[in-house]
């Protein structure tokens, strides 16, 4: 890891990276296990620092904090760059309520990658719980519901392919989870429920002259 | 260069990162698997404390279900990661349950008593299913000592996670039939605080890690309440006043795959249809496959067979279609394990037919 980096990745928390700096770096990040990691320190110390700004750490994560802070001067000389510096920390700052602080890095992280496309704002903005006031930097569609706390997904972008009616799968997959051991649940469940937003339900489909069952040379 | 002075600034401050960081021990979640698993088998020696590891995945199992707390927890799963947060309580006999998605799809499960309501904004549908009476808890496949045979169950670590002091369970399966775990399990709660899921050769292919876990006293009513907007969206619920009709079919698979036996039997009706479907649950302690049997309407494709298999996460489903009828097997194991067992239902009145047709 070199100064270079630090340094980036230090400016970048300053929102004073040029944004094409900054895009490589995140997709750097994307692949480095190692700076991810340092990312998400630099994210704990980010998040702390701000918590002054109103958001409320874990208590105890906070007394440990300040007690660290108290005796480091460095860091509360500069625990207050201004400027411009909150346009997407705001909303990450407010995930932090609701997630708890190691959460940010990857919600910055995904909201950040290339291939997360067009849907950029909007997993931050969904995870905002509606009891934290929404900041007004995370930009809700003009549609937005009045009503304060519901939220609202975005349609995804196209239709999965898919040929077993996803409702049908949906309702099998519910039902089997009532009968699932516990932790094989915990699982399904997850996968289920995050599945077709990140593409991963593949479906094939065979018109199958052969029954699967001869390829299992099933001796009868 | 004013960006070098603060980067030495910031050295410093990086520095009291890393303490801080340690010291509250949030960054675990952070992290994407360890891709060797090192960490897991170095420390290797059995440990003969009281609780083997058998017993504490049954303690894991036991807390899971009957513990109440509040969580979020990182979802990992093909290179994707997805933040989601559970809630479970268990209050004068009856679970409640919230499962939501924080990330993209916005989906949430919330299990009511025996309520069961499936939002996905992402398809505007919500289902309802209403299941009869009180199954709380029974109908769950326990570990037993037949699992022991088809899995390798042993304690490798000992481990620090998130602070807290873990017992790394490590289960690998002894064939190709099912999936293994990596499970770091609380000392104190037998909370699952890190979860690891491996194929045969031990690759993980999703990891659950909490980020907070609050182990809550009491969780309000109104915490299971979906907060996403349904406006707009369609209902589709199950059709309760119809009685499930009594077996008129038997069906039972030939052939299972080693372990797997028939846990339950029973029929049902599903959100957006009035048609009884018969659910069969098979399970070898630790994974477990349900199968529906549908009559499929007549006409249309009913005549051919007609196969089709998809991937929900590391779940597998498989369909297939027999004399008329669709059979549609899910669970959490490996692609051929649903394959290998809804090609073998077979309804036991017809099952000559089917057997002579090659």
């Amino acid at each position: 890891m070199n100064e270079e980096l630090d340094s980036q990745l230090s400016a970048m928390f300053d929102d004073e990276l040029a944004s094409a700096e900054c895009e490589l770096l995140a997709r750097r990040l994307s692949r480095d296990a190692e700076l991810k990691a340092r990312w998400g320190r630099y994210a704990v110390i980010a998040a702390t620092i701000r918590a002054e700004r109103g958001v409320r750490l874990n208590a105890r994560v906070a007394r440990r904090v300040s007690v660290l802070v108290g005796s480091e001067p460095t860091l509360a000389a500069h625990s207050l760059p201004r400027r411009s510096a909150r346009r997407w920390w705001r909303p990450v700052a407010g995930a932090a309520v609701a997630a708890g602080v190691a959460a940010i890095s990857i919600l910055w992280l995904r909201a950040q990658a290339p291939p997360g496309g067009a849907e950029t704002a909007a997993p931050l903005a969904a995870v905002i719980p509606s009891r934290v006031a929404s900041p007004s930097e995370t930009a809700r569609p003009a549609s937005a519901p009045a009503g304060a706390d519901r939220y609202v997904v975005p349609p995804p972008a196209r239709a999965a392919m898919s040929v077993v009616p996803a409702t049908e799968l949906a309702n099998y997959v519910v039902a089997h989870s009532m009968f699932s051991p516990p932790v094989a649940r915990g699982n399904l469940l997850s996968s289920f429920m995050t599945s077709e937003s990140g593409g991963t339900v593949a479906v094939s489909a065979e018109s199958a002259q052969d029954p699967p069952r001869d390829a299992q040379s099933n001796p009868r | 260069m004013p960006r070098a002075i603060r980067a030495s600034e910031r050295l410093r401050a990086l520095l009291l990162a890393w303490t801080v960081a340690a010291a509250v021990g949030t960054f675990a979640a952070a992290a994407e698997p360890e891709q060797s698993g090192t960490t897991a088998s170095a420390a290797g020696e059995k440990t003969p404390a009281p609780p083997s590891p058998a017993q504490w995945l049954e303690r894991m199992n036991q807390a899971l279900m009957t513990r109440s707390y509040d969580g979020t927890f990182s979802h990992w799963h093909g290179g994707t990661v997805e933040m989601l947060r559970i809630i479970h309580r268990l209050q004068d006999g009856q679970v409640a349950e919230r499962l939501v998605s924080l990330d993209g799809s916005g989906r949430e499960f919330i299990r009511t008593g025996s309520s069961l309501a499936c939002y996905l904004p992402d398809r505007r549908t919500v289902l309802v299913e209403q299941r009869p009476g009180q199954e709380s808890l029974v109908g769950i496949p326990a570990v037993n000592a037949q699992t022991a045979s088809f899995y390798d169950i042993r304690e490798i670590a000992r481990m620090r996670l998130n602070r807290r002091a873990t017992h790394v369970i490590a289960v690998s399966p002894r064939d190709e039939f099912r999936y293994g775990y990596r499970l770091w399990i609380d000392d104190s709660t037998a909370m699952p605080l890190k979860t690891q899921l491996c194929d045969t050769d031990g690759r993980i292919i999703e990891q659950l890690v909490f980020a907070s876990l609050t182990m809550a006293a009491r969780i309000p009513d109104s915490a299971f309440q979906p907060e996403v907007s349904t406006e707009g969206f369609r209902w589709l619920r199950n059709d309760t006043a119809v009685p499930a009709p009594g077996p008129t079919t038997v069906w039972s698979a030939l052939k299972l795959p080693p372990g797997f036996r028939m846990m339950l039997h029973g029929a049902q009706t599903l959100p957006g249809s009035n048609a009884p479907v018969d659910h069969l649950v098979f399970s070898d302690g630790l994974a477990s496959v349900s199968v529906f049997v549908e009559l499929r309407p007549t006409g249309g494709a009913a005549a051919g067979t007609e196969v089709q298999s998809a991937r929900v996460g590391s779940s597998s489903a498989f369909s297939t279609t027999s004399n008329g009828y669709k059979i549609t097997a899910v669970g959490e194991v490996p692609p051929a394990t649903v394959q290998l067992i809804a090609s073998e239902v077979r309804a036991e009145e017809t099952a000559t037919p089917a057997a002579t047709r090659r």
